[in-house]
């Protein structure tokens, strides 16, 4: 199945900010994040407090809704989703 | 009824807004929570729109690394409070500007009252716990509540209203650390600027406001990008409102 990833704020620095991926059928965020850090260099420190362990402040957008509110990594991705990574501003 | 003083200063933009805008715009009431980067921009922004009444919440005094963004200081305000520094400074735009300068930070305690009387809420934190409660403030107080934030060359803008929209926390339910993050004025100032035309957009009654949407502002790249924003069915503020303001 391929899905879309949009890359928002730093994570441009390290990846496309539209890309298209293909991941096996019953793929999860999980594998999806597995498969784009290892795909560019820097992007797990952007995304990880430490190896498979996502910063709570990222936030994973599943067709605009946020995975914290549906399975977080464990979320299902299906053939034709939108997923953006947006790790949110917080200065003023 | 507009004075002819006003008729003259508002020329350019009377065309945009009309006369009845414009007279919305000088009995407006807002209220500016931070008087950093964001809310000298946004406070220079609505001043300049003709909007009636700042109220301008800071509790900080100026530092010199604040000079590169915080449009509103100069070198010889260094050691004053940001609130009255920006009050003077905004002084005199509009001959029917009133300026409301508070140097206390934001709290639990305050937080209604400052809100209180002010048609709108911008939002020129520089941290999620004061923008949390700003939100739930507007939201009590049936008001809009204009999010802005920035880091880098990057920030984002969203517009929240209580029975519309999701709530910030819909948006950022875990805030990023807390702590001095790369600014640069342009930034702060596009993001501003942005919040104060949500504002003017607002009061006027003109426009699509980014309700249900934030935009993602990239300087760095060169473009800017408006996602949907979902609620979170269980959020324990506004229970994942969303779709109204679409």
């Amino acid at each position: 199945m391929k899905v879309t990833v949009k890359a928002f704020a730093i994570l441009r620095e390290h990846m496309d900010r539209v890309t298209t991926v293909t991941l096996a059928s019953g793929a999860n965020v999980r594998d999806l994040l597995d498969l784009l850090t290892a795909r560019h260099a820097g992007l797990a420190g952007e995304l990880f407090t430490a190896p498979g362990v996502l910063k709570e402040y990222v936030n994973i957008l599943k067709n605009g809704r946020n995975i914290h509110f549906i399975a977080g990594m464990d979320t299902k991705l299906e053939d034709g989703d939108v997923i953006a990574l947006f790790p949110p501003a917080g200065g003023g | 009824m507009l004075t002819d003083g006003a008729k003259e200063q508002y020329r350019r933009q009377l065309a945009l807004i009309g006369e009845a805008g414009q007279e919305r715009l000088l009995r407006a009431s807002v209220l500016v929570a931070g008087a950093g980067g964001l809310g000298t921009a946004i406070a220079l922004q609505c001043a300049f729109a003709g909007i009636g009444r700042i109220r301008i919440v800071d509790g900080d005094v100026i530092e010199r690394t604040n000079l590169n963004r915080q449009i509103l200081y100069r070198e010889g305000d260094i050691g004053r409070y940001k609130a009255d520094a920006a009050a003077l400074r905004l002084e005199g735009i509009h001959p029917d500007l009133r300026v409301e300068a508070v140097h206390t930070g934001i709290t639990e305690k305050n937080v209604d009252a400052f809100v209180q009387g002010c048609d709108i809420v911008l939002d020129g934190m520089d941290n999620y716990p004061a923008r949390y409660l700003l939100d739930a403030a507007a939201r009590a107080a049936r008001v809009p509540f204009v999010h802005g934030a920035v880091h880098g060359f990057y920030g984002q803008v969203s517009t929240f209203i209580a029975g519309i929209t999701p709530c910030l926390r819909c948006l950022v339910p875990y805030p990023p650390p807390d702590g001095a993050v790369p600014i640069l004025g342009v930034t702060a100032g596009a993001i501003g600027c942005i919040q104060a035309t949500e504002a003017i957009k607002y009061l006027v009654g003109t426009g699509s406001l980014l309700t249900s949407r934030v935009l993602l502002w990239d300087g760095l790249g060169g473009d800017a990008v408006v996602e949907a924003v979902e609620g979170n069915p269980g959020c324990p503020v506004c229970g994942g409102t969303a779709g109204a303001g679409r």
